[in-house]
């Protein structure tokens, strides 16, 4: 699973349509204000890539609608921004300390042998780093289903590789300036379209 | 209906671990430096989710480094020089 050609030049597409509504703004403002907008399109772009077919994308619109409604509305006008920025996000499954309460009433009943002890060491740690996972993927915290939020973060990962990848190369091409320009475009289409 | 869950946990269907370890497999294959060892070489499941966590983590800090770059190219970069042409070309 990689980002392919065409992810690539839909997300520069859409990157480049979100610049372009900053645009008026790109000259009169900051240089903290400007990164914010450089990568509040990016990340409209990387998620719009999956037209609210997966949770996390629809979770980093909602987002990013609450730092720049605006924007969001303006590069979604094509794929229903109305439902995507308001569409309720489920509630959360189970209320975790409640959980945890019984589960550790259940634990002071049970008996259990060594082999069983090194089991649940090893389901409570992975355990545990589901639960880091599901603080760094948008929308993570509503996925109480392990399965979904795996799925969910190899969708997310790729989509990220995406988004670095043309971003990379279009901010060193823009660095390199005139003089190997056309060497570095030759590059970043290349690049492109070897997917 | 938690209470419910969490009797039932240790008596669980078998099914969704299957799931489970080749939905780890697939994460093990696009992750960087985990995914060029041998398929043979034994990972487990919680190192692939912590190197998970932290590959996010380094992404999401390359695109804010990225952002930070362009903001400041944007900044330095002459209104009239080719490189300002050449940059609007690529952005806009």
């Amino acid at each position: 699973m990689q980002p392919t050609s065409s992810m690539k030049e839909e997300f520069l597409k859409k990157w480049q349509m979100g610049l372009q509504i900053y645009r008026p703004l790109i000259d009169n403002t900051s240089v903290s204000e400007r990164r914010k907008a450089i990568k509040l399109s990016a990340d409209v772009a990387m998620a719009s890539l999956r037209k609210g077919t997966t949770c996390w994308s629809r979770a980093l619109i909602q987002k990013t609608a609450t730092e720049d409604n605006f924007l969001v509305r303006q590069m979604l006008s094509g794929i229903k921004a109305e439902t995507l920025i308001n569409k309720k996000l489920p509630k959360v499954m189970c209320h975790r300390k409640i959980v945890r309460r019984s589960k550790m009433i259940l634990r002071r009943r049970q008996s259990r042998s060594a082999i069983e002890e090194v089991a649940a060491k090893a389901r409570k740690l992975v355990k545990k780093k589901t639960q880091g996972l599901r603080n760094v993927v948008p929308g993570g915290e509503f996925m109480s289903n392990d399965v979904l939020l795996i799925q969910e973060t190899l969708d997310y990962i790729v989509s990220l590789q995406t988004q670095v990848n043309v971003m990379r190369s279009i901010v060193d091409a823009a660095e390199a300036g005139s003089e190997r320009t056309a060497y570095y475009l030759g590059k970043l289409k290349f690049a492109i379209e070897d997917g | 209906m938690s209470n419910r869950r969490s009797r039932q946990s240790s008596s669980a269907p078998r099914i969704s671990d299957d799931q489970i370890i080749d939905l780890v497999t697939k994460l093990r294959e696009i992750l960087p430096e985990i995914g060029q060892r041998r398929r043979s070489d034994k990972v487990s499941a919680s190192k692939v989710l912590q190197e998970t966590c932290n590959y996010i983590r380094n992404l999401n800090r390359e695109v804010d480094n990225l952002s930070e770059r362009l903001a400041q190219l944007l900044e330095s970069v002459d209104e009239d020089s080719p490189q300002a042409a050449v940059i609007r070309s690529l952005l806009m």
